[in-house]
C-alpha cells in the first residue's frame, strides 16, 4: 500500500497533456495487456463522462472483461493508465480505487443478509451505526427491496440479487460502477425488463456506469455510447445510433445486427456494382475513382419496388429476383440475387470476419437480404421467383480489405 | 429371483443381508461393551468409572485432543489457504505430504517422533542437556496426536476453498476491504461448516489414538496416561470392570460426536 503510494507521486505531476479530458469522470488511456506472449489488449483509450452509461461491446476473447478488471484493479495493464475524477489509479490497489463492481454472478456474501451485503463497505469503513443503518434503508428503498432485507442471497430471484449487488456498491459512493455481463446469467425477457430497470436506476443515481456485454441490442439500449471491441482493440465508440447507422468498420456493421455487405468500385459520380450504379450521394469525399469498396447497409434500409420508379431520396441499387420471402414475426425477411454482371474487379476473397453474430445472414456476395415491416409486406405481396428493383434508404461506404 | 405377485424380493433380501453382516462386524461388538459394562449394575459401572486414574485418563485424553484440534484446524485452514490460492512448484508434493501421516502406521509414527525427540533422538539429543525433555510427557501426547490426525482437517476445509468462488474475494476487495477483512467477513463465513466438522473428526479421532500415545507418553498411570491406554491397561491387569467403564464412555463419545455431524450436516453445508 505504501509502496503505490510512493510510485503514484511521479505520475501526478505528470503534464496533464495526455489526460483526455478533465471533465471526464473515468477514463482509461493507452492501456495494453499481455498474457504471456500473446496480445489480448491494444491501445484502448475511453472516456465515460459524469452520469454517463458506456457499453463495451464485443465478442468473447474481445478483452472487454479484462478491460473492465483492469479499471476495478483486480488486474495490472501492461502499458496505459486508469483515470478515475482527474486521479491517476493505476497503481492503486483494488480496494482503495472506490470502484463499484457488479459481477456477473453477483458475488453477493452467501453468509449476509440483503441489508448486510449492502452496509459491507460502510462497515469496513467504520462508519457509525446510526448512518449505516439511514443509507442501507435509503438504498433498500431505492432498489425497492424494502421488504426482504432481512433475507439471504439464496432467497432472492436473479434480478434482485442485482439490484442488492448494485445498492453494495451504491453504499459507498463509488466513483464509477463497473458492470461485469450484468444479464448473461438470466433469461431473455427478465433481461429485457431488467436492463429497462437498471438504466433508469442509472439515471437517477448519476454515476458514471461501463458495461461489458456480447449482446448487441442490450448494447444499444442501455449505452448513451458504445464502444465496440474486436480482438482487442476498439472499432468504434460512439452514440448507438452512429455505430448502428453509420459503422466505421466492416466489423462493426456486421457485429451489430444483419447488414449486408457488398463490393463495389469508386467511379466518378457513382459506385459500380458489376454492371450496376448507384449514385456516389455519400462518403464520396472518403475515396478516389477506381478505389474498392464495400458498400454496407441494413437489410431494413432495402426498399423493394415492382416498378422502375424509385421515391425520390433512394439511391438505386437495380434489379434482383426474390429467391425467398419467410415471415418472421414481426417483419417479413426477402433474400435477393443481384442481376448485376460485370467483372469483378473487385471481388475480395470470402474469408472476411468470422466473429459476426448473425453470420447467415451477412451477405457478401449480390445476394442481399431486405426486411420489410408487417404493414408494408401485407399491402404489398412478393413472390419467390420475382423481379424487382432494389433502392436503398441509407448505406455506408468502406474501404475495402487490403484497399488503403 | 425377480418380482414375484408385484413383489421385488431383493430388496428386502438385499437389506437383510447388509445388516446381517454387520452383526458380527459392527453392531455385536459395540453391543457388547454396553451388555457386558453394565451386566453387574449402574453402580458398579460407576464406581469404576469414579476411580481417580480412570478420571484422569479421560481429562487428559479430552486436553490434549482438544489442544491436537486446535493446532490442526488453524494449521489445516491455514494450508488449505495457501494450498488453493498459490500455485508454485511442489505443490502437488506439499499436498500429499500433508495427507501421508493417515497412511503410516500409528505405531510407526509414535516410533518416529521418538526418534526425534526422545532423550537419544536426533533433536532429543540436543535438548536433553538443556533440560528440556518432551517426551513422556503430555506435550508429547499432543504431538503424536498432531501428527496422526494432521490431514483430516485440512481435508475437509480445502474443497471448500478449492470451490469456494474468488469473484466473493474479488467483490470484498473492490468495496474496500482489506484481505484481513475480507478473510474474516467475507471466506471465513463460508468455512464455519467444513471447520465444525473438520475439528469434530479430528477430535473423534485423537481421543481413540492408542498405538503412536503408549510410545511417546510412557503410559504412567495418573500422570501420561490417556483412556484408551487405560483401558489396556486395566484389561491386562484382569481389572475388565474397569476397562469396560472408559470403553462405554469413548463409545458413547463418539456417537455423540457422529450424531452432532449427522444431525447438523444441513447446518454444516457450505453454499
Amino acid at each position: 500500500m505504501v509502496k503505490a503510494k510512493e510510485t503514484l507521486i511521479p505520475r501526478i505531476v505528470e503534464p496533464a497533456s495526455n489526460i483526455p479530458t478533465s471533465t471526464a469522470a473515468a477514463s482509461v488511456v493507452g492501456l495494453s495487456k499481455k498474457f504471456g506472449k500473446a496480445s489480448v489488449l491494444e491501445n484502448i483509450s475511453f472516456d465515460v463522462a459524469e452520469g454517463e452509461v458506456l457499453v463495451l461491446l464485443g465478442a468473447s476473447g474481445s478483452g472487454k472483461t479484462t478491460i473492465l478488471r483492469i479499471m476495478a484493479g483486480l488486474e495490472m495493464p501492461y502499458t496505459g493508465k486508469v483515470i478515475l475524477h482527474g486521479k491517476d489509479v493505476t497503481e492503486l490497489p483494488a480496494r482503495e480505487r472506490g470502484v463499484g463492481v457488479i459481477f456477473q454472478s453477483y458475488a453477493l456474501f452467501p453468509k449476509m443478509t440483503v441489508e448486510k451485503n449492502i452496509g459491507y463497505g460502510l462497515r469496513i469503513r467504520k462508519r457509525k451505526r446510526k448512518e449505516i443503518r439511514a443509507t442501507v434503508n435509503e438504498l433498500l428503498q431505492l432498489v425497492q427491496l424494502e421488504e426482504h432485507r432481512k433475507k439471504y442471497p439464496s432467497q432472492l430471484s436473479g434480478g434482485q440479487q442485482q439490484r442488492v449487488a448494485i445498492a453494495r456498491t451504491l453504499a459507498y459512493k463509488p466513483e464509477v460502477l463497473l458492470f461485469d455481463e450484468p444479464f448473461g446469467a438470466l433469461d431473455t425477457q427478465t433481461r429485457v425488463h431488467l436492463r429497462r430497470e437498471i438504466r433508469a436506476l442509472l439515471k437517477k443515481v448519476n454515476v458514471p456506469s461501463i458495461f461489458i456485454t456480447h449482446d448487441q441490442e442490450e448494447a444499444l439500449e442501455l449505452g448513451d455510447r458504445v464502444a465496440v471491441l474486436n480482438v482487442g482493440h476498439i472499432e468504434q465508440i460512439g452514440t448507438p445510433f452512429e455505430i448502428y447507422s453509420r459503422p466505421a468498420t466492416e466489423y462493426v456493421a456486421t457485429f451489430l445486427g444483419a447488414a449486408n455487405v457488398i463490393d463495389a468500385v469508386v467511379r466518378q459520380d457513382c459506385y459500380e456494382v458489376g454492371s450496376a450504379q448507384i449514385p456516389a450521394t455519400v462518403d464520396k469525399e472518403k475515396f478516389k475513382p477506381g478505389d474498392c469498396v464495400k458498400i454496407v447497409f441494413r437489410p431494413e434500409d432495402v426498399s423493394l419496388n415492382r416498378g422502375e420508379l424509385v421515391r425520390p431520396g433512394l439511391s438505386r441499387l437495380g434489379k434482383a429476383i426474390i429467391e425467398e420471402v419467410a415471415f418472421v414475426g414481426a417483419y417479413e425477411r426477402v433474400r435477393l440475387q443481384m442481376e448485376v454482371g460485370g467483372a469483378d474487379e473487385c471481388k475480395t476473397d470470402e474469408t472476411p470476419y468470422y466473429l459476426t453474430t448473425q453470420p447467415p445472414e451477412r451477405q457478401s456476395t449480390k445476394s442481399i437480404i431486405a426486411t420489410r415491416p408487417k404493414p408494408e409486406a401485407s399491402a404489398i405481396r412478393l413472390h419467390v421467383g420475382e423481379r424487382v428493383v432494389v433502392a436503398l434508404t441509407s448505406f455506408t461506404v468502406l474501404p475495402s480489405k487490403g484497399a488503403n | 429371483m425377480r418380482h414375484v405377485r408385484g413383489f421385488d424380493v431383493v430388496r428386502p433380501l438385499s437389506i437383510g443381508m447388509l445388516i446381517f453382516m454387520m452383526l458380527p462386524l459392527v453392531f455385536l461388538p459395540l453391543a457388547s461393551i454396553f451388555i457386558f459394562g453394565t451386566s453387574n449394575g449402574l453402580d458398579k459401572f460407576w464406581a469404576a468409572l469414579m476411580q481417580p486414574e480412570a478420571i484422569f485418563a479421560l481429562k487428559l485424553s479430552m486436553a490434549t485432543s482438544f489442544w491436537a484440534t486446535v493446532f490442526n484446524v488453524l494449521f489445516g485452514l491455514f494450508a488449505a489457504y495457501v494450498l488453493s490460492r498459490y500455485n508454485f512448484l511442489g505443490r502437488n508434493a506439499l499436498i500429499v505430504t500433508i495427507s501421508l501421516p493417515t497412511a503410516i502406521p500409528t505405531a510407526v509414527a509414535g516410533f518416529a517422533l521418538l526418534l526425534l525427540w526422545g532423550p537419544y533422538g536426533t533433536l532429543g539429543r540436543l535438548l536433553a542437556p538443556h533440560g528440556f525433555q518432551i517426551m513422556f510427557t503430555a506435550g508429547a501426547i499432543i504431538l503424536a496426536n498432531i501428527f496422526v490426525t494432521f490431514p483430516l482437517a485440512f481435508g475437509v476445509i480445502k474443497p471448500v476453498f478449492d470451490t469456494m468462488s474468488r469473484s466473493l474475494e474479488e467483490a470484498s476487495a473492490t468495496i474496500g476491504a482489506t484481505r484481513w477483512q475480507t478473510f474474516w467477513h467475507v471466506t471465513l463465513p463460508s468455512l464455519r461448516g467444513a471447520i465444525v466438522s473438520g475439528a469434530l473428526l479430528t477430535f473423534a479421532r485423537a481421543v481413540g489414538e492408542f498405538g503412536s500415545t503408549i510410545l511417546v507418553s510412557g503410559n504412567l498411570a495418573g500422570r501420561t496416561q490417556t483412556a484408551p491406554l487405560y483401558i489396556f491397561a486395566k484389561f491386562n491387569e484382569g481389572q475388565i470392570e474397569a476397562a469396560n467403564a472408559i470403553a462405554i464412555v469413548l463409545a458413547l463419545f463418539s456417537f455423540l460426536i457422529f450424531s452432532v455431524l449427522f444431525l447438523a450436516r444441513d447446518w454444516l453445508d457450505v453454499d
